[in-house]
Parts: C-alpha cells; sequence; structure tokens
C-alpha cells in the first residue's frame, strides 16, 4: 500500500495498525477507515488501549499481567498453594483458566530457553521462581512441546529436583477428537510414550 | 524452477508471523536454504513434525520473490533423543549454531551435511559434548581451518611443556618465543592430545573415548573461541552450553 497518497496522520495510523500481529497492510487501511468513520469507536479504542497501557502490569510474584500487585491468582485464599504451573506467556494461563481443571497457582517465564536467540535463564523469570517455591511440593511444566519447551523444562527439572520438589511435564499426544490416521509419526510416537493404565 | 525437492536438516526455527516459522534448512544438495513454513504452530498442521528444529525431513519447497515457502516436509528421523536430555539439546543447538555461522547460503555442502547428520545419530549414545567438539574439530577440517595443534602455528617448531598457548588468531599452538602479543589460553598438553585424538578418530571408536570434565571445559572453550575468530561470529549456544550444560548447573542454582 502506497501511504504517499494519504494524509500524515491516516498514514501514521496506517502503518501503526499495521505492526500488529496478523495484520496486513490492506486490513491496516480498511481498519483505520473504518475508526474514521467511527469516531466514537475510535475514541473508545484509544482510551482503552492507553488505560491497558498504564493500568497493566506484571505481577511482583508470578510475572502473569494483571491490574493489580500480586494478581488475582496470587492473591486468592481459595487456590492450591502447593501446586504451581509454569507457562510461557501470560496468553497461555489464560488457555489453562479456560479449562477450569487447574486451581494451583502459575509462574510466567516469559518465554523459553532458546540459546540460538540469545536468550538464556536471565532473561526469564527463573530467580523469581526459585524465591517462590516454599510450601510448593508440585511444580508442573507446562511450556509448549517445541524443542525449545523441551530443552527449557528439563533445565528447570534440573534446578528444582535437588530442592525436594516433585516436578511434572504436561502430556503429549494425541488432540481429543482427532484421528489416528491423519496424526504425525512423532506425535504418534509421543502418545504411545505417555500411554497410561486404564 | 518453481517447485524443489531438498531432504534436509532444519538447523534454526523461528517465530514469524501469526502461526508460521522461519526454518533454516541444510539440504543435503543445495546446501543451507531458508525456508517460511505457514501455519505450523497451529496443532491441526499437516506439516508440523517435519518443520520441527533439528528433524530430518524430506522438503517440498516453492520459490517465492522473497523467501522460500515449505508446500510439504515428511519426517524422515526426528531424533526424539534431542528432545528428552538438556545436554544432547545443547550440543545440538551449538552443532547447528557453528553449522550456521561457518556456511553460506545455497552453497553445496554434502561433506558438512553428512558429518551433522552423524553427529546428530552420535548423540544418542555419545556423550554430547564429545560430539559437539568433535564437530567442531571435523567441520574445521572439512572447511579448511583445522588449528595447529602439535606444532607452534607461527614458526613450526614443535611445542613442548605442560601448558601450551593456544591463540585461535594465529591459528593454533604457539610456542613461547612467538607468542608475543598474541590473543589466546594456555592449554595442557593432554588437552591437545586429546583435541588431536579426537579430530582424527575413526567413528566407531569415539564412543570409547573418555574425558576428564575439566578437559572437556578446556576442549569446548578453546573451540568455542578459535570457532568465533575464524568465523566472526558469537557463538552464543556455546556459552549458554558452558554456563548450563553439564555442571555448570550447580553455579546457576546457587547464583
Amino acid at each position: 500500500m502506497d501511504l504517499l497518497n494519504y494524509p500524515q496522520p491516516l498514514a501514521d495510523l496506517i502503518s501503526s495498525l499495521a505492526r500488529l500481529p496478523g495484520i496486513g497492510p490492506k486490513t491496516a487501511g480498511r481498519l483505520a477507515f473504518y475508526l474514521l468513520q467511527e469516531p466514537e469507536t475510535a475514541e473508545a479504542l484509544a482510551q482503552s488501549v492507553l488505560k491497558a497501557k498504564e493500568k497493566i502490569k506484571s505481577c511482583s510474584i508470578c510475572s502473569n499481567f494483571t491490574d493489580q500487585d500480586p494478581c488475582a491468582f496470587c492473591r486468592s485464599e481459595r487456590r492450591d498453594r502447593k501446586l504451581l504451573c509454569i507457562v510461557e506467556h501470560p496468553r497461555d494461563v489464560a488457555a489453562l483458566e479456560k479449562t477450569g481443571e487447574f486451581k494451583g497457582l502459575y509462574h510466567v517465564l516469559q518465554g523459553v530457553l532458546s540459546p540460538l536467540e540469545g536468550i538464556g535463564p536471565e532473561q526469564l523469570t527463573v530467580q523469581q521462581l526459585l524465591q517462590r517455591l516454599e510450601g510448593v511440593e508440585e511444580v508442573i511444566m507446562a511450556m509448549n512441546p517445541t524443542v525449545e519447551g523441551e530443552a527449557t523444562a528439563m533445565y528447570l527439572a534440573r534446578l528444582l529436583k535437588p530442592l525436594g520438589v516433585k516436578v511434572t511435564r504436561i502430556a503429549h499426544g494425541l488432540p481429543v477428537g482427532g484421528d489416528l490416521e491423519y496424526a504425525d509419526e512423532v506425535t504418534i510416537a509421543r502418545a504411545l510414550e505417555g500411554r497410561r493404565n486404564l | 524452477m518453481a517447485v524443489y525437492q531438498a531432504d534436509a536438516l532444519v538447523i534454526r526455527s523461528r517465530e514469524y508471523g501469526e502461526s508460521d516459522r522461519l526454518l533454516t534448512l541444510f539440504a543435503r544438495e543445495s546446501g543451507k536454504l531458508q525456508a517460511v513454513a505457514k501455519g505450523v504452530r497451529k496443532p491441526t498442521s499437516r506439516q508440523r513434525a517435519g518443520a520441527q528444529l533439528f528433524t530430518y525431513a524430506d522438503f517440498l519447497l516453492h520459490r517465492g520473490r522473497t523467501l522460500d515457502t515449505v508446500t510439504q516436509a515428511s519426517p524422515r528421523e526426528s531424533f526424539p533423543h534431542l528432545w528428552n536430555d538438556l545436554d544432547r539439546t545443547l550440543a545440538a543447538t551449538a552443532i547447528a549454531e557453528l553449522l550456521d555461522a561457518a556456511t553460506v547460503r545455497e552453497e553445496p555442502q554434502p561433506h558438512l551435511f553428512t558429518l551433522t547428520l552423524t553427529c546428530f545419530f552420535m548423540l544418542a549414545e555419545v556423550h554430547p559434548f564429545l560430539v559437539q567438539s568433535l564437530f567442531a574439530l571435523r567441520l574445521l577440517e572439512i572447511l579448511g581451518y583445522s588449528p595447529r595443534l602439535e606444532e607452534c602455528a607461527e614458526c613450526g617448531a614443535l611445542i613442548q611443556g605442560e601448558r601450551v598457548f593456544f591463540s585461535p588468531e594465529a591459528g593454533g599452538t604457539v610456542c613461547s618465543s612467538c607468542r608475543g602479543t598474541l590473543s589466546g589460553r594456555t592449554l595442557s598438553q593432554g588437552t591437545l592430545a586429546f583435541m588431536r585424538r579426537l579430530a582424527q578418530a575413526e567413528w566407531a571408536k569415539v564412543k570409547r573415548l573418555r574425558w576428564p570434565v575439566w578437559m572437556e571445559q578446556e576442549v569446548r572453550r578453546a573451540l568455542q573461541q578459535y570457532c568465533e575468530e575464524k568465523f566472526e561470529h558469537n557463538l552464543r549456544s556455546w556459552r549458554m552450553g558452558n554456563e548450563i550444560g553439564g555442571e555448570g548447573i550447580n553455579n546457576q542454582r546457587e547464583g
């Protein structure tokens, strides 16, 4: 999209929108024109972006996004404090909460170990994790099943096991409702490896 | 040719866009390539298994104007041992980073391909840092950068003494009269002898080689420094391997 044909403020808006994930230059243009035609929506959107930016911060305990420090999970009396689930990003907390199955606390690592990209333990919230293990009996590693996710889980397990904490990893395998025939061999091998007694 | 095939190893994989991955492939016939694997971060993707880091797969690629796209990826070998042991993962990462740093795009390097594939298989049963060091020495040999490990890299004199100065800048060991202002580190004669054995050992015999922890660290650090100098690249995964791999984990916990 040639932004030279637009007035500067509109061109700026389009290029800002195009920087968002999943939004290409064409969609950015459409969104920008829509916002200009709907001033109320534009006003409300601008307000909420500013408000969210101002109020949302990282929880000092679990590093999840929160408007109050500590966050609602870390403050709650109802959560099981013996269980700690480690995830990569704040959006993974939302995904796990949707299941309604987990009643423990969370810890957001803010990424995974990725030596090739220069992300080491000091770029993650590993030190904060080590400082909050009092009373924790089980740590569940819920990182993505990628090489980096596995490496991070193994690294943390090496750190945590000598401290007497039980360390577990979420299962890998076939998706619910999926067809075995269409699954790839790596997934099937993992599913076989992680089989359980009935 | 718009569509082409490649049997290749995935040596780097970065998140790209919403659900894609940008892969660096090392192909048997065409060398290092870069391609986008679309949608592979979604659980429904059919190409997901073939597009994972360290997978050896048959790829069908479509040549694009700026970036090629993966249209099919059928895994041949997914090296499960690289997934479930931290030291092996670190060694494979170090191998992949060095291979990436030492090669340029689309330059066929069949010997390097075979070496990498062999090392990935070897990681299943040989000590990971031994394989990593062996890979570095053999890669240097293939590319013509082998370090001098017996005589002085400057004057050619045979080097004696318990501790020997090793200078990546000079291209290997240096005698005390040539040392001057060269940068480097001192290594024990034992370490140098071990490196010589490692560089020449037959594949089947590598498994039987043994080294103490201090020697392992000396070899890895010397090779890291040497490769960084030769390829003008900061080997981040080698440094991280020194910090968190093997014995390094104890310092992390205390730190």
